[in-house]
C-alpha cells in the first residue's frame, strides 16, 4: 500500500507541474498587468505594485512559476474578475456541490452496472446477455446533453416532477434530493454502460479460475459460487476501472452541471473560460487537477485494501 | 537474402491476414452498422453537394419542424432551426466537421501513442520511460485538459483537436505496447534477426506491419469516445465557433428552444448518438474477430 501510494504521489507531481503551468500562463495570458489581475479591479495602486514586487515580474520566467506557486500554498489564488471575491471563497462554495452530484450520481449507477454485469456475464451468451451488452453500448454511445436534455424536458417540463434548475440544498435535505435528482440520473446512466462492460469481463475472467471450480465441486450453490467466490474477485479490477474513468465521469459533469446550472466546479470552469475570467479558470482547472489526483490516490489505496495480494509489494 | 525475407514476411503476419471483413459481414449488426457509418462519412464528405441550402444562411421560416410535420416545409426536410436555417444542411456540414475534429484527434494522438507503444516494446531500456509517462499522462484527464487549452488558447477547433489528440495518446501507447510485445515474442521476430535485418527493417516490416490491424480496431473503439467529448466541448461553447456548423454546438444552439422545438436539439444529438453507436458496433464486432485479447 505504501509502495503504491509512493508511486501514485511521484506520478502526481508531473501532473501537479502540469497544472500549475497552465494556472501560470492562464495569470500571465489575463489582458492588462498580472499584478492587477492578481490583486482585482478595486486594488489601490499601492497594493498592485506591492503584488508586482511579491510576483517578481521583473525576474526570470521560472522564478515567477515558483512564486506562483509558493502564492497558491500560501492559500493565495487570486480574485475573480466579474465577483470580485477571492478565488478560493468561489472554488469553495462549488466544490461541495459537485461532491454531491458525483456522489449521487455513482451511488446508484455503479451497483447497478456491477448487477448488470454480473448478471450478463452469469448469463454469457444468452439472450439477457446481449440485451445488457446491447443498452451499454447504446449508453456508451449517447451524448450525456442528449440524455440531460431529455431527462429535464420529459421529467421535468411535460411531467412536472422535478426542479431542474439549479441546486436546492444540500444532499440531505429534501429540496436537495429533488434537484439533484435529474442531474444525478443523467451524470448516473452514461456510467452503467462502462461500469457493465468492465464488470462483465471482469467476472468471466474470475469464473475460469481454480477456486471457482472448487467452491462448484465441493457443491455450494450457484448464487453462493457468485457472490462469495466470483464476484468479490472480479470487483478489485472494476475498482481500479472506476478509478480510471473518474475523467469520464468528470467530463460528464462539467456537462450536467452547465445544462441545469447547477452550482458546482465544472459550470464554474467553463462560465469563466467563457468569460475570460483568468483568476478563476485558473483556480478551477487546478482544483479540478489538485481533486483528479486525490480521487487515484483513494482508489490505489482502495485497491491495496481490496486485494491481499498487493500487501507484500 | 531477399528471398528468405521473402519466405519470412509471407509466414509472418499472424493477425493481419485474417480475412476480417468476411466474419465482420457474417454478424449482421456489425454489418448495418459499418454500412450506416460508411453512408454517414459519405454524406459528411459530399456535404457541400447534397445540403440543399448554405448552412449559415438565415432565412425568416424559423424553428419550423420536419417537413412531414405540421407547419413543416416542402424545402426543409428536416426544418429550421432558431435562425431560420436549414438543419439538413447544417447536420451534412456539422457531420462533416464532427467527424474530421475526431479523426484528426485519433489518427494524430494514436499514431503517436502507437507509434510510442511499439518503440517500448522493441527497445526495452526505453519502456520504462515511455510507460511512466503514459501513465502521467493518464493521470490528466481528457476534459481537464480541454478546459486548461480552450481557457489559454481560446475557445476555437484548433485547441479541442490538440486537447483530444494528446488526451489519446496514452491509452494508445499502452495498448500498442501490450499487443507489441506479444508480436515480439513470436519466432519471425527471431528469425528476422537472425537473418541480419536491421533494427529499422524489423521494426517496421516486421514489428509494426503486424500489429497495425489490431491498433486500429483500438482506435476505431476510441474514435466514438474523441467524438463524444469533442460534441461535449463544443456543446459547452468551448470548441466550433458560429458561424461554423458541428453537432454538438447545434444541439447546444437548440436547447434553450426545448419546449417549441425540441427537433432543433434532438435532431444532431441523434446523430452524434448513430455515428458513435455505428462506430462502436462495428469497432466490438471488429476487435472480437481481430483480437479477441483486446476485450476489456
Amino acid at each position: 500500500m505504501i509502495h503504491a501510494l509512493t508511486n501514485r504521489l511521484l506520478l502526481s507531481i508531473p501532473v501537479l507541474i502540469g497544472a500549475l503551468v497552465f494556472g501560470f500562463l492562464l495569470i500571465k495570458m489575463a489582458p492588462g498587468d498580472p499584478a492587477q489581475v492578481m490583486a482585482g479591479p478595486s486594488a489601490t495602486p499601492d497594493i498592485v505594485a506591492e503584488i508586482r514586487r511579491e510576483m517578481g515580474l521583473d525576474k526570470p520566467v521560472l522564478t515567477q512559476l515558483g512564486l506562483y506557486a509558493a502564492r497558491l500554498a500560501q492559500g493565495d489564488w487570486g480574485r475573480s474578475l466579474i465577483s470580485n471575491k477571492t478565488v478560493l471563497s468561489e472554488l469553495g462554495a462549488a466544490f461541495g456541490p459537485t461532491v454531491e452530484l458525483m456522489f449521487a450520481s455513482m451511488v446508484w449507477s455503479v451497483p447497478l452496472g456491477v448487477g448488470l454485469g454480473t448478471l450478463a456475464a452469469v448469463k454469457r451468451g444468452s439472450w439477457i446477455d446481449r440485451a445488457i451488452m446491447a443498452v451499454s453500448v447504446a449508453g456508451v454511445s449517447l451524448p450525456i446533453f442528449f440524455i440531460a436534455l431529455v431527462l429535464m424536458q420529459f421529467l421535468g417540463v411535460t411531467l412536472r416532477l422535478l426542479p431542474f434548475m439549479g441546486r436546492g440544498g444540500p444532499l440531505w435535505s429534501v429540496d436537495g434530493l429533488r434537484h439533484i435528482a435529474i442531474p444525478a440520473l443523467s451524470l448516473g446512466l452514461i456510467f452503467i454502460g462502462p461500469v457493465a462492460r468492465m464488470t462483465r469481463s471482469s467476472v468471466l475472467e474470475v469464473l475460469r479460475l481454480d477456486h471457482v471450480r472448487t467452491a462448484r465441486a465441493k457443491g455450494l450453490s450457484e448464487t453462493r459460487v457468485i457472490l462469495r467466490h466470483a464476484l468479490r474477485n472480479a470487483l478489485i479490477p472494476v475498482v481500479t476501472l472506476i478509478g480510471l474513468q473518474a475523467g469520464y465521469l468528470l467530463g460528464g459533469a462539467v456537462v450536467t452541471e452547465t445544462i441545469f446550472s447547477y452550482p458546482g466546479i465544472g459550470r464554474l470552469a467553463v462560465g469563466a473560460i467563457l468569460s475570460s475570467d483568468f483568476p478563476l479558470a485558473q483556480g478551477a482547472i487546478l482544483l479540478l487537477a489538485l481533486g483528479f489526483i486525490g480521487i487515484n490516490m483513494l482508489v490505489d489505496m482502495l485497491y491495496a485494501v481490496l486485494d491481499p495480494r498487493s500487501h507484500k509489494a | 537474402m531477399s528471398a528468405v525475407e521473402r519466405l519470412d514476411l509471407d509466414d509472418a503476419p499472424p493477425l493481419a491476414r485474417a480475412p476480417w471483413w468476411r466474419a465482420l459481414l457474417a454478424d449482421p449488426a456489425a454489418a448495418l452498422a459499418l454500412l450506416v457509418f460508411m453512408a454517414i462519412v459519405a454524406a459528411a464528405i459530399l456535404a457541400p453537394v447534397l445540403a440543399p441550402f448554405d448552412p449559415a444562411e438565415s432565412s425568416r421560416a424559423m424553428m419550423r419542424p420536419p417537413a412531414w410535420a405540421a407547419r413543416g416545409l416542402p424545402q426543409h426536410l428536416l426544418g429550421t432551426d432558431g435562425q431560420g436555417r436549414d438543419i439538413l444542411s447544417r447536420l451534412l456540414h456539422g457531420a462533416r466537421l464532427t467527424l474530421l475534429i475526431g479523426l484528426v484527434a485519433v489518427t494524430v494522438g494514436g499514431g503517436v501513442g502507437s507509434l510510442l507503444g511499439l518503440l517500448g516494446a522493441f527497445y526495452p531500456r526505453l519502456d520504462p520511460w515511455i510507460m511512466r509517462g503514459a501513465d502521467v499522462m493518464l493521470s490528466f484527464p481528457a476534459i481537464l485538459l480541454g478546459l486548461a487549452l480552450v481557457a489559454v488558447m481560446g475557445a476555437g477547433v484548433a485547441p479541442v483537436i490538440i486537447a483530444l489528440a494528446i488526451a489519446t495518446i496514452p491509452d494508445s501507447a499502452r495498448i500498442a505496447r501490450s499487443i507489441a510485445e506479444s508480436v515480439m515474442k513470436q519466432e519471425f521476430i527471431e528469425a528476422g534477426r537472425a537473418v541480419g535485418l536491421s533494427d529499422a527493417a524489423l521494426f517496421t516490416r516486421y514489428l509494426a506491419r503486424n500489429c497495425v490491424s489490431s491498433i486500429m480496431v483500438f482506435m476505431s473503439l476510441r474514435f466514438g469516445q474523441v467524438i463524444l467529448l469533442g460534441a461535449a466541448l463544443s456543446f459547452l461553447g468551448l470548441g466550433a465557433r458560429p458561424p461554423a456548423a458541428e453537432l454538438g454546438m447545434m444541439a447546444s444552439q437548440g436547447r434553450d428552444a426545448m419546449l417549441l422545438a425540441p427537433h432543433v436539439a434532438i435532431i444532431p444529438s441523434l446523430a452524434i448518438f448513430v455515428i458513435v453507436l455505428t462506430v462502436n458496433i462495428a469497432g466490438d464486432a471488429l476487435r472480437d474477430v481481430l483480437d479477441p485479447r483486446l476485450r476489456t
